[in-house]
């Protein structure tokens, strides 16, 4: 067995809320070990006046002299999970705060999370695995170029999605609805060689990213299983030719969303999920059921509307459908409620998920909904900056995959 | 001898007067004794189960968050079985069960609302306020039920 | 350490800790007596009872009136500088090790700070046998300082 990753844990309230068994758990099953970075009484009475952050939680003046020691290399580690309470505002303060400082000061990952006593380990696994990829697989994720024959498999909870690349490029995709994984997948993959022409022996290596990827990459033999967080700002900067400096890649997924600030191409600081399907992609699908119209014309549906005319906040997806059918029987416009819908995606991602990272531009939006140039647009007026959208965008963790499999071609 | 609720409960200085001068200290260290002497359970470090929080709503609101209501699942049973209680005002460095202030002030609000003798002091920083401190510890404590000279 | 930690899962513990056992901590601030005093006269007291030897003094389980019984042996070597806690997890349960946590226990911490104060309390405790400190006994602890009135502030100011 390899060297476990050490995962610094910086928490309040985790001791409390019953979750250690979780993260535990979600550690132990990436190989990796948390542990309490060591720190003095000393530290910790220095550390409001260091950090500069007075707080009243004794708990949390011990984050920041943990913080302090890892960032000043007193304590080693590989990486780093902030967690403390939902709900807690003086805790959300350090944890945001402890997540930049580290970010800025120092070259290690670091993940925040607040947590409730309902977060299991499945909820944390991707997080840590993410954490783990990066301390682990540096050389790997280094990797600027496709080479040879990949296959990128994306099992994602909304679509499946292929891709084959040669020498760099792109040659052939498949996408489809997510039925059952296996199934899903095989369609893709077949879609995915037809267009490419090339046969599946031929293929070099295949990776795989996405929910499915476990049960998929075992049944099919992927040479490389990883989360989609790495594998996307890797898929995201290679497409959008960004592969030195800061990035900020954002992806409105069917389920989830993520928002990583990217340093050549390796997340620094990045976030998972939401409050409600209401600020995801679920959210455009129904809208665009409602309005009568394919997903794919809600986009520039949207762009004709002013998003300001109708109220609609899908904080909550069954408040936000509610909004919708209300703005309609009002009499709005099909345009105006698919702009306001796009808006209110946007807001609710910009104001839930991305006070979690640094944003950084460029900003490059992928996945499927980054095809939705009303809810590119509504970002980017939150956002005040020209947002990239590359080509092949919504294959991105396909993308990302057969760029990373690359690693396992085996040369001669 | 009578039950009291020592404020910070993971003080050394409160627990050891307490028993010293005849009484029972309630404090941090006797419910999660609880909690890790309880068979069946396994959810390290301090055996507590995402129930826990759940039964720290009948401190709580549901909005308050999962650790508060989760150290409140210790504190709480202890401040309703107490008969008397210390508080050290400027205890600000007490981690762990004592770790958050949010915790704090509600434990120092239900304490105060239970309507029980409550001695309310500050940590002595010199030999003199050493002095007055251990003696009204001592004199509070005697006038409790149960209470003798040490 | 431990084989769950180095296979990345939580710390384990020792499964079935006796229900009724007790443990307590022993903190010794005194520069004539050390740990291993202390250790010494506590195998003498109760053999009975588990005693681990730590940097601030001993850790002791068992059943609870054995526990007690030691207690008061102890105190009695030096009644003034000897401190007596409750602690919850027994001795070396990994799940509150040092050596499987990484660093220390939030707790430890605590005693820490409150170790700076009790030559204090020592000083307190020895006061109430002292018939000179009558008066200082009398005297109450303070209470929450009120702010400085204008009027005193001014004639601090005069007066200076």
């Amino acid at each position: 067995m390899s060297v476990p990753v050490r995962i610094a844990l910086l928490g309040c309230g985790t001791e409390y809320s019953g979750v250690m068994p979780e993260i535990y758990e979600a550690a132990r099953q990436v190989e990796a070990e948390v542990f309490y970075p060591d720190v003095t009484l000393a530290d910790v009475r220095a550390a409001g006046k260091g950090f500069g952050l007075d707080v009243h939680s004794a708990d949390l003046r011990l984050m920041i002299a943990r913080a302090e020691a890892l960032v000043a290399g007193r304590t080693e580690a590989d990486a780093v999970f902030v967690a403390t309470c939902f709900r807690c505002a003086e805790a959300a303060i350090v944890r945001n705060e402890l997540r930049r400082y580290i970010h800025e000061q120092s070259r290690l990952p670091v993940v925040s999370y607040s947590f409730t006593e309902r977060t299991t380990a499945g909820t944390l696994l991707t997080r840590m695995e993410a954490l783990v990829t990066i301390a682990r697989r540096r050389a790997l994720l280094a990797r600027e170029r496709q080479e040879g024959l990949t296959m990128g498999l994306d099992s994602g909870s909304a679509t499946t999605k292929a891709i084959i690349m040669k020498d760099n490029e792109v040659i052939g995709t498949g996408w489809r609805p997510t039925t059952q994984v296996q199934q899903s997948a095989d369609e893709v993959i077949e879609l995915a060689l037809a267009e490419s022409g090339v046969r599946r022996s031929e293929i070099e290596a295949v990776g795989v990213t996405g929910y499915g990827r476990f049960l998929l990459g075992n049944a099919i033999g992927a040479d490389l299983i990883q989360e989609e967080l790495t594998v996307n700002s890797k898929g995201a900067v290679f497409l959008a030719d960004r592969q030195h400096g800061f990035a900020t890649v954002i992806d409105i997924g069917g389920m989830d969303n993520k928002a990583i600030t990217v340093q050549d191409g390796i997340p620094g600081v990045f976030t998972m999920g939401g409050i409600c399907a209401g600020a995801s992609g679920r959210f455009l699908e129904m809208t665009s059921k409602r309005l009568g119209v394919d997903i794919t014309e809600l986009g520039p549906l949207a762009m004709k509307g002013m998003g300001g005319n109708v109220s609609m906040n899908s904080y909550c997806i069954v408040f936000g459908t509610q909004s919708l059918v209300n703005a309609l029987a009002a009499g709005n416009s099909p345009e105006d409620v698919a702009a306001a819908a796009c808006h209110s995606v946007a807001e609710q991602v910009y104001e839930q998920q991305l006070q979690e990272v640094d944003i950084r531009e460029p900003v490059i939006m992928v996945g499927g909904t980054s095809l939705i140039s009303g809810l590119v647009h509504a970002m980017g007026e939150l956002l005040q900056t020209e947002i990239l959208v590359p080509p092949h965008s919504q294959f991105i963790g396909a993308v990302g995959s057969a760029l990373l499999a690359s690693g396992f071609v085996r040369k001669g | 001898m009578a039950k009291v609720y020592i404020y910070p409960g993971t003080s050394l200085i409160l627990s050891d007067l307490v028993a010293r001068f005849g009484h029972r200290p309630l404090g941090s260290a006797l419910a999660v004794r609880e909690k890790v002497q309880a068979p069946g359970l396994d959810s390290p470090p301090l055996q507590i189960t995402p129930e826990d929080p759940k039964k720290g709503l009948r401190f709580a609101a549901v909005e308050v968050p999962s650790g508060v209501r989760g150290r409140m699942s210790l504190h709480g049973p202890q401040i309703e079985e107490a008969e008397a209680g210390i508080i050290i005002r400027d205890a600000d460095l007490a981690f762990g069960c004592m770790g958050c202030a949010r915790t704090n002030e509600l434990v120092q609000f239900l304490l105060h609302q239970r309507g029980i003798p409550l001695l309310e002091l500050d940590y002595p920083r010199s030999d003199e306020e050493g002095i007055r401190f251990v003696a009204s510890i001592r004199e509070f404590l005697e006038g409790l039920p149960g209470g003798a000279p040490a | 350490m431990s084989e769950a930690v180095a296979a990345g899962g939580a710390p384990a513990h020792r499964a079935g800790v006796a229900p009724g056992s007790a443990t307590k901590y022993v903190f010794i601030d005194s520069p004539e007596l050390t740990a291993a005093d202390l250790a010494l006269r506590a195998y003498e007291i109760a053999p009975g009872v588990q005693i681990k030897e730590t940097c601030f003094g001993l850790m002791i389980n068992g059943p609870e009136d054995e526990v007690e019984r030691l207690v008061a042996g102890i105190r009695e070597l030096d009644p003034d500088r000897i401190f007596v806690k409750d602690r919850g997890f027994p001795p070396g349960d990994e799940r509150r090790c040092r050596a499987n946590l990484g660093g220390a226990r939030p707790g430890f911490y605590g005693h820490e700070n409150e170790m700076r104060l009790v030559r204090y309390i020592s000083s307190g405790l020895r006061a109430l046998r002292d018939p000179k400190k009558a008066d200082l006994l009398r005297a109450k602890p303070k209470e929450n300082d009120e702010p400085l009135s204008v009027e005193r502030l001014s004639a601090i100011i005069e007066e200076s």
